[in-house]
This record gives C-alpha cells, sequence and structure tokens, in this order.
C-alpha cells in the first residue's frame, strides 16, 4: 500500500513538473457584438500624472462606451521598457497590454527593432491636432505610432523670492542666453549663498536639451553618429562644466535627491520638461514663489533658440491587442478629441497637452497662485509650439549614455575633444554588428 | 531472486524521485545554458538575428566598454575579495574562542546582514554617502571635512563605496564558513601548540590557516565568482557611473540587453566571457589553492 502511495507520488511529481513545463494553453474570445464588455489594459507610470490623465481619460470615454472598462497598471518607464524588449523577443506579446505609455526617445529604438509590435494609426486619429514636433517624434518611416501626450517643452523655473532677495527680477531671465544664465547665477550664490540649479551627476540632461534648442541631436540625417565634431555639442559640454565649476550648479547624486533640492529651497531654479511643474508644486509651503521664463540659448551658435524639450511621452496601440480597433477610438475620443480631459487634468496635475485645440480652453490662461499668479500654462504652450524639431533617431540611449560618460570625464578634468572622440568611437561600435 | 527484484524497486523508485527535480535543472538551467551558448553566435537586433559564427567573440576584445567593465570587476575582486575574507578568517577566529561571552549574539549580529536584500543593502550604503548623508554629516562633524564630499560621483571614490557595500553584506557569510571549518579542527593541536610556546598569531597562522585550506579555497571561488558577476550593488548604488566608472559586466549585459537596442547575442557572447573568466580563475585557485 504504502509503495503503491509512494509511485503515485512520484508520478504526479513528474506529471506536473511536465504541466509546468508545458506552460498554460491561450484562452481568446472574440469579441463580435459591439457592446460586449472590453477590457482595455494600460501601463504607465507616474500616479500623479499619466496614470491620473489615463483613470480620467477612462471616465470619459465610459460615458457613451459604458462597456469598456480601462485598467491601468503602474509600471515605471524602465521596467515597461524591458517587460516590452523580454515578452516580444520571446514571442509572448500576449503578455502584453492593449496600450502602453512610451517615452519619445525611445519610441524610434521600439518601433524599429519590432515594428511588427505596434499599430500604426495613420488615418484612424486625426494627428494634425497635435503639436507637429510632438507627431514626427512617433512617426516612423511614415507610419505614425504615438498619440502624443504630455509635453515636454523646456522652462526656466525660478524662485521669484531667491532671485529678488538677490537684487535681480524674473524677467531678467527671459530670453538670455546660457553665459547671461551663469553671470546672473554668480550674483545670486554672492548675494544670497544659494547655488542657481543643481541637475543629477550621472545623467546629461542639460547637453541634451542645449542640443535640441539648437535643432540639433547626436545623429545626422543619414542616422549616423554625429558627436566628435558636433560644435553644439562641444559647446553644451563647456558651458555645463562652466556651470558647475564656478558653483552656479551643484551636483546631486539622484533624481530624488534633485527633486529635493527644488523642494527644500537649495537652489534658485531649475531647468526642465515643464512636467516638473507637478513635483514643484508639491511643496506647497512654496506657494507664490515660483515663476517660469524660458530657456536660455547659446550665444554663439546660429539657429539657437530659447525653447526646447525634454522627456516628454506618448501613447501606443500594441498590435497584440485583442481590441485595437477599441482601442484606437478610446484614444481618438480622449487624448485626441476631449477638451474636457485636458480641463480637467491639468490644474490637478499640471499635464499639459500637445492637443492644440485644448490650449484654446480657458483654463490654460487662468492665473496659478503657485507662480504668483502667472499665467504659466499659457507660457509653456506657448513656448511648445517654437521648439525646434529633432529626430532622436535609434540609437539615442546608446549617444546618451555614451555623453554622459563624457560628461564625466570633461568634469574630472578630461579635454572635451578627447572624451567627444570616445564617445564617437563607443556609439558607433554599439550601432554595429 | 526475490532480492533482485526488490533492488530493482528500490532502483526504479529512486529514478522517479530524482527524475522531476533533475528535469527542472536540465529545463531551468542547462537548456537556457545552452541556448544561450548558440544565441551568442548570433549578431542581429531583437529577433532579426542572424548566424555569425565567433563574430560576437571577436567583437569583445573590441569593445572599449567591456574591457572597462572587466577591468573595473576586476579592480573590485583584487580588492574586496582579499580584505573580505581576511576579515571573515579574524572574525571566525575571534568568534570560535570558547571563553568568550555572548557569541550566540555575536554570531548572529555578523550573520545578519546576509539576511537583507541586496538591493535594501545598497539602497542603505547609497543614503549614507549622499550629499546630505551621515559619513559627510559625521567628518564634517569631526572636521574632517570642510564641505560635503560627493563620494558617488568620484570615480574612485564611488568605487571604494560600491567596495565597502560588497563586504559589508558578505563578509558574515564567509565567517559562518570558516566557523563550520574550525570547529573541526581538533582543540588539541592547539592545546600542543600552547604547550611548546606557540604565540596566538603563530597559532593562527601555522595552524588555523593551513588546516582551514579547504575552506578558504571554497570561499575564494565563490567570492569570485560572485564579484564576477555582481549588479545589484553597482546598478543601485552608481548604476555605472561615474561615467562608466563603475560599470559591471553583469550590468553591461543588462545595458545591451534592455538598456540600448537589443544585442541579444553580443550580450550572451559577454556572458559567456563570465563564464570562461571564472572557469580559469577557479582552475588557478584549484591549482594554486590544493596540493595534496
Amino acid at each position: 500500500m504504502k509503495k503503491t502511495m509512494c509511485v503515485v507520488l512520484a508520478l504526479l511529481l513528474v506529471v506536473s513538473s511536465l504541466a509546468f513545463a508545458g506552460g498554460k494553453a491561450e484562452t481568446a474570445a472574440a469579441a463580435a457584438d459591439p457592446n460586449a464588455p472590453v477590457t482595455l489594459t494600460v501601463w504607465c507610470w507616474d500616479p500623479t500624472f499619466n496614470i491620473f490623465a489615463m483613470n480620467e481619460a477612462a471616465k470619459i470615454y465610459a460615458v457613451d462606451h459604458p462597456n469598456v472598462k480601462i485598467n491601468v497598471v503602474e509600471t515605471p518607464w524602465n521596467d515597461l521598457q524591458q517587460k516590452l524588449i523580454t515578452s516580444l523577443s520571446a514571442n509572448a506579446a500576449s503578455n502584453l497590454p492593449d496600450i502602453i505609455l512610451m517615452q519619445d526617445n525611445a519610441i524610434q529604438k521600439n518601433v524599429m527593432t519590432y515594428p511588427e509590435a505596434y499599430v500604426a494609426l495613420n488615418g484612424k486619429i486625426d494627428l494634425t491636432q497635435f503639436a507637429q514636433f510632438k507627431v514626427d517624434v512617433g512617426t516612423i518611416e511614415g507610419k505614425h505610432y504615438g498619440v502624443p501626450f504630455d509635453n515636454g517643452a523646456t522652462g526656466t523655473f525660478l524662485r521669484r523670492d531667491i532671485v529678488e532677495k538677490a537684487g535681480l527680477k524674473v524677467s531678467d531671465f527671459n530670453d538670455i542666453t546660457w553665459e547671461r544664465f551663469i553671470e546672473l547665477g554668480k550674483i545670486v550664490k554672492q548675494k544670497t549663498g544659494i547655488a542657481m540649479i543643481s541637475t543629477v551627476a550621472n545623467e546629461p540632461d542639460f547637453p541634451m536639451l542645449m542640443l535640441q534648442s539648437a535643432g540639433t541631436w547626436m545623429f545626422d540625417e543619414a542616422g549616423k553618429a554625429y558627436i566628435k565634431d558636433n560644435t553644439v555639442l562641444k559647446e553644451a559640454l563647456r558651458i555645463t562644466k562652466e556651470m558647475v565649476q564656478s558653483g552656479v550648479c551643484i551636483l546631486v547624486p539622484d533624481w530624488n535627491a534633485y527633486i529635493a533640492t527644488l523642494n527644500n529651497g537649495t537652489v534658485a531654479s531649475t531647468i526642465n520638461g515643464c512636467w516638473i511643474s507637478g513635483s514643484i508644486q508639491a511643496e506647497k509651503s512654496q506657494s507664490g514663489k515660483w515663476a517660469v521664463v524660458n530657456t536660455p540659448r547659446f550665444a554663439n551658435i546660429a539657429g539657437s533658440v530659447n525653447y526646447s524639450s525634454q522627456g516628454g511621452s506618448g501613447w501606443m496601440v500594441m498590435a497584440n491587442s485583442k481590441h485595437p480597433d477599441v482601442a484606437i477610438d478610446f484614444l481618438a475620443k480622449t487624448f485626441g478629441g476631449s477638451v474636457a480631459l485636458y480641463e480637467t487634468i491639468l490644474p490637478a496635475s499640471g499635464a499639459i497637452a500637445t492637443w492644440l485645440p485644448a490650449a484654446k480652453s480657458p483654463v490654460y490662461s487662468t492665473p496659478i497662485e503657485f507662480f504668483g499668479g502667472q499665467k504659466i500654462y499659457e507660457d509653456l504652450v506657448n513656448y511648445a509650439g517654437k521648439v525646434p524639431n529633432v529626430k532622436y533617431g535609434v540609437f539615442n540611449y546608446e549617444a546618451r549614455d555614451a555623453i554622459a560618460r563624457a560628461l564625466s570625464e570633461v568634469m574630472q578634468g578630461g579635454s572635451i575633444d578627447a572624451a567627444l572622440a570616445t564617445a564617437q568611437k563607443n556609439v558607433e561600435f554599439l550601432m554595429s554588428e | 531472486m526475490a532480492k533482485t527484484t526488490l533492488t530493482k524497486k528500490i532502483n526504479l523508485y529512486g529514478w522517479l524521485f530524482v527524475i522531476p527535480a533533475a528535469l527542472f535543472i536540465f529545463i531551468l538551467n542547462f537548456y537556457p545554458m545552452v541556448s544561450a551558448f548558440l544565441l551568442s553566435l548570433q549578431t542581429g537586433r531583437g529577433n532579426n538575428l542572424k548566424f555569425a559564427g565567433l563574430k560576437n567573440y571577436a567583437r569583445l576584445f573590441q569593445d572599449e566598454m567591456f574591457l572597462t567593465s572587466v577591468g573595473n570587476v576586476i579592480t573590485y575582486l583584487v580588492i574586496q575579495v582579499p580584505v573580505m575574507l581576511l576579515l571573515a578568517l579574524v572574525l571566525a577566529s575571534i568568534l570560535n574562542n570558547p571563553k568568550l561571552k555572548g557569541r550566540g549574539i555575536f554570531r548572529t549580529l555578523i550573520f545578519l546582514p546576509c539576511a537583507t536584500s541586496l538591493v535594501s543593502s545598497a539602497m542603505i550604503f547609497k543614503s549614507f554617502f549622499s550629499i546630505d548623508g551621515i559619513v559627510n554629516t559625521t567628518l564634517m562633524g569631526l572636521g574632517v571635512l570642510q564641505s560635503p564630499m560627493s563620494w558617488l560621483t568620484h570615480p574612485i571614490w564611488a568605487k571604494f563605496v560600491i567596495i565597502l557595500t560588497i563586504t559589508w553584506r558578505w563578509t558574515g557569510y564567509n565567517t559562518v564558513f570558516y566557523l563550520a571549518g574550525l570547529q573541526n579542527i581538533d582543540r588539541s593541536v592547539y592545546e600542543a601548540a600552547r604547550i611548546d610556546g606557540a604565540s596566538a598569531s603563530r597559532q593562527f597562522f601555522s595552524i588555523t590557516i593551513p588546516l582551514l585550506k579547504p575552506v578558504i579555497l571554497l570561499t575564494t571561488i565563490m567570492s569570485t565568482n560572485g564579484t564576477l558577476q555582481l549588479f545589484d550593488e553597482v546598478r543601485n548604488i552608481t548604476n555605472g557611473g561615474p561615467g562608466i566608472a563603475t560599470l559591471s559586466i553583469s550590468q553591461y549585459i543588462y545595458n545591451l540587453s534592455f538598456m540600448y537596442n537589443p544585442q541579444f547575442g553580443y550580450a550572451a557572447a559577454v556572458s559567456y566571457a563570465i563564464l570562461v573568466m571564472v572557469a580559469v580563475l577557479s582552475f588557478i585557485q584549484i591549482k594554486v589553492g590544493d596540493k595534496r
């Protein structure tokens, strides 16, 4: 009896291990009925911003389409990217959601590597209503993949009270060059003892936004790495180094420390994508003390303007979705067709639209108390319209990493030319096969 | 006759019990190893892979970032492993002293870091060494530093912090191995040595170390292996920076697969490079350490 039990148990183990190895069978039911319940899964990050906006969009869509349920799963960008690559490379796209949020600077890479994984939206959503530079970001070989969402237009977010204490005016910082910014930063530092600005030490955020402000990127028209002889890039590294060496800019080890410098008054300003206003406004005690002006430009580079972009994102529909048409219709009627949506999410989260009709809404011209009554959303939308268009390219992350390294070498006293030559070599190596 | 059937039956049960585990090991361990090797012979991005022979392996030698990451890991290895093992050995000898009071508590305390997650210990060390962290505050309070030091953005100090974190996390683990080894050394050997007038340090170098040799060898190989595959600490403390001054090989593999345009073939080749390095170093250590 005992022996039989033993055999049975052992067999059970074998069978169960085989069953595990075999994997689960797919259960898919096609919905023919237009009113059948549909659940769309969405992956995106940031509960106060993207997730909030998505949930609001779901509410708006549910009014006319009560059968459609939106299930938002919080997925930080790094995890999202990793899950995308793992699932797509394992041909297991069924693990993926219906809609994802994609960083603007990663969309080219992802679409070029797995073109079959995403639905082209040509003719299905009216993209002419979006800011052109955002549409171009998500357009690959004539196909539009992204529904532009958050705006990455940059601005200089200033502590009104600190610059005034240094005997300066907020308007002194508008329409200026980086050289002037450093001069003013020195004055602020000298008069108040407060550093002008902070940045994350291992990230090339400043050089990146400087590049775009001059309409240049790290790749040329043909997609080749354009780093070694890129005069804009050289100038960008030189200015970044000067900002740090002169004490105008302090380096912090990570993102949390960076946000802390803004919230605890360690610095008098920050220059970043307008989405940073959410984090700034999180510190309620500083209400009324902030202001926004445009981004500094290069003094000696032709075509450089006071506008740039940093870190925007857009929605994409995945080809594995069981209801791609519902997903597209959902995006078209909310993020690409609902002024009401943008009117809800703007005051609550500072999510600035790239859908132009929304910018005409009166909500955008409301004075914001936190920024001393400045109509910052009107100003930022205005900046967004003037951002030079660049192609981030397929190898953007490789290049960005190489520049981060070059910047760190320059900071340690290395020559800019040598650091950029190494960066060029590294990027070319990663681009080759 | 009856006995043979019984033996046969026992054998059958034996196989039945071994098969599930063997199957799991095969599917989850050997199969991926073989398929990673096949992958390392292919080039391309994403799923557009084509067979390219040993090209990826030839590429390794031209890859400055890979070579830098190997250099970084060897730096960690050469500094961290001997320091950690010596420390573990000293701690184990102290804890092995039967006259020591509260041995149980000390043993628990020394082993405790091993029970913490790699990520949380890395995050805690990162906060210790941040600009406004406890290390800067203390050093400034003592007057050693005039202004806060940016440890993690300095290429050498960042390495130091990573080495410190690994040492903190793994010293206790190795101490336990040495303690187990020490308990197998007969007390009478030490007694005899004492009667002959050998000092404590003499006993340590002439009895403890030679008799612990097999355990020391084991811990050296394990630590070498672990350090070559270092990932969590570097990823969480510095993310490879400043520049790539602290980048480990495993993190480079991660970058190649998930940060950059996925080059799985090349990433697999890099992981096989780690395997070869572990194999070579272990072989040398066995040859040097095991003179039986």
